[in-house]
């Protein structure tokens, strides 16, 4: 990958709210005009990272390059070019309009600022005549969230970071923020940036996926953790032959068996490719783990032609990518029962 | 419960036929508080601005102070206030003393940590999401601070009238201080005290009036402000 088409470079990142480390990144790059998901739940640190990359906070430790420089925050290398919408974005105590030209004024681009609101307001499907003198107060959270999106917009940022944008607005709005973002990429080239729970929506329309759990982040997109507490598995247990193991007994009976960590980690990563999935237990496979589950959901991966199929476990969900082929050939569909498997040396404890 | 109708009648009089004296108390009331008031805030919005805003060592211990300077006596100030600027004084020479200008300064001390604590308050409940949005707007530090004290400017509003209305009313530094001369020093409260001490509540009452319809007007004023 060139240098110049990398827009956020972060090296050896930590990032701590008091004493909690809620970010731990060792290298990150993001590709120029690229379209990034951020996958992960409530608190693993979407964000913050957000935050980061929006430059509105510090790194404790670290440093994040932008376009190949290091990028602080206020400096003219990143103002008015990156730009974060939160899930509930803040709206001035004034009109729409002024609120959409807060970011022209403060960078002093005050020229057609009537032209340009009424571009921006139309790229959200709001009518000018009827928003633009509108208060604050006089907006519905969907109005609110689309007036927020037009006021990012119309700095034709380089970079637009969202953060759940659509969690708590009504469906038509959703939509034409989601459309607007995706405008700003094919008409600017603009890079985004895009932390959501709707993984329908992201895997169709990002080029790569980040998953984070707890401060970490995996580069290749969702993957499977499994927390504590574990039990070890009995030494003399002639499955064990040596290697320590732990095992996770789950509430219908099933085992998950799994090398025992080298130190104090809890947390056990099994990466969706070291997952296979069949149709029924087999006994002449040398996999450790062979759970039954059935499949919850199978999202495409637009960019690659994946399928990403979610296998519900007892308590656990497990994620793993399929060809379309697979699919067809063990006739796969949501709710049928399966079988996961993958080996008890495939796991990284964090 | 005959002399008190009759003092709202008395009261009546005097404000229409223009009494001097009533009218000169009330100019000096105006002009005192309005001046300790604009002081204070002068003074008390960039502290409490910093205060709320920032996080600092000790941050705690300095509101637990500056809340314990809300509840300072008027007569405490006005005893402070007198020591400095009497002619044995450190700052006898500058002749302060029986002056409204000497009244002001202590009703600025006065009224000082009331906007302080208050616009602090206001800063530290500001919405964390207010920074957040500026900075991706591409607001810069001086934008940011003027963009949240123009977002709280119905808070520090607030403060300015609370300041004012408890300025408005005190008795104890106007007392002590401006020492109460006719035509001079003698503000509505002092007066009050004066003709309730002579018997005289038909003044004393006109006075009230004329004070409530102040702190009325103020009070009306805001709430037309916040309307706009």
């Amino acid at each position: 990958m060139a240098i110049n088409s990398i827009i956020f470079n972060l090296k050896k990142i930590r990032h701590f709210y008091g004493d909690k480390k809620v970010l731990e990144i060792d290298d990150l790059e993001i590709e120029k005009g690229s379209i990034t998901g951020l996958i992960g739940p409530n608190g693993s640190g979407k964000s913050t990272l957000l935050k980061l990359l929006a430059f509105a906070e510090q790194p404790t430790f670290g440093k994040i390059f932008y376009k190949g420089q290091k990028g602080l925050p206020f400096s003219h290398l990143v103002r008015s070019k990156v730009t974060l919408l939160t899930q509930k974005p803040y709206l001035l105590k004034r009109t729409v309009f002024d609120n959409i030209v807060y970011g022209l004024k403060i960078r002093k681009d005050t020229a057609e600022l009537e032209k340009k609101v009424k571009k921006a307001l139309e790229n959200v499907g709001l009518d000018y005549a009827l928003f633009s003198q509108r208060k604050w107060h006089e907006l519905s959270g969907g109005e609110a969230q689309r007036v927020a999106m037009a006021a990012r917009l119309i700095l034709k940022p380089e970079v637009l970071l969202l953060d759940e944008p659509t969690a708590s607005v009504d469906t038509e709005s959703a939509k034409l923020i989601r459309k607007a973002s995706l405008k700003a990429r094919e008409k600017w080239g603009t890079t985004l940036v895009v932390a959501s729970h709707d993984l329908q929506w992201l895997y169709s329309i990002t080029d790569k996926q980040l998953s984070l759990f707890e401060g970490h982040i995996f580069s290749a997109g969702m993957e499977n953790i499994i927390t504590g507490p574990f039990e070890n598995m009995d030494s003399n247990n002639s499955e064990s032959k040596g290697v320590k193991k732990v095992i996770k007994k789950l509430s219908d009976g099933q085992i998950i068996i799994l090398t025992a960590p080298h130190n104090k980690e809890n947390k056990a990563v099994i990466r969706k490719s070291n997952i296979l999935l069949n149709l029924e237990k087999s006994k002449d496979n040398n996999f450790t783990n062979q759970l039954s589950g059935h499949i919850s959901s199978l999202l495409l991966e637009k960019k690659q032609s994946n399928i990403i199929a979610t296998i519900i476990v007892n308590d656990f969900s497990f994620v793993l990518t399929l060809s379309a082929d697979q699919i067809s050939s063990l006739s796969l569909y949501p709710g049928k029962d399966v079988v996961i498997e993958f080996d008890h040396n495939d796991v990284e404890w964090v | 419960m005959d002399f008190i109708v009759a003092g709202f009648v008395k009261a009546i009089e005097l404000l229409i036929s223009g009494d001097n004296s009533t009218w000169t108390a009330v100019w000096a009331t105006l002009k005192v508080s309005t001046c300790s008031m604009l002081l204070s805030v002068g003074a008390g919005l960039p502290c409490g601005f910093l205060i709320g805003y920032f996080d600092f060592k000790g941050k705690k211990h300095l509101r637990t102070i500056l809340d314990t300077l809300l509840a300072l006596p008027t007569v405490f100030i006005g005893l402070a206030v007198y020591a400095f600027i009497s002619y044995q004084g450190p700052l006898g020479e500058l002749g302060l003393l029986f002056t409204l200008t000497g009244i002001a300064i202590g009703q600025t001390i006065l009224a000082f940590p009331i906007v302080t604590a208050i616009t602090a308050s206001i800063i530290e409940n500001i919405d964390q999401d207010l920074k957040l949005t500026l900075v991706s707007l591409g607001a810069g530090k001086r934008n940011i601070i003027a963009t949240c004290l123009w977002e709280v400017r119905f808070g520090i509003l607030t403060a300015a009238v609370t300041a004012y209305g408890r300025v408005l009313t005190e008795v104890g530094i106007s007392m002590m201080v401006g020492g109460n001369i006719k035509y001079s020093t003698r503000t509505i409260t002092t007066a009050i005290a004066l003709e309730t001490n002579k018997g005289q509540f038909a003044d004393g009452i006109a006075l009230g009036v004329v004070l409530i319809t102040i702190a009325f007007i103020v009070n009306l004023s805001l709430s037309f402000l916040r309307r706009q």
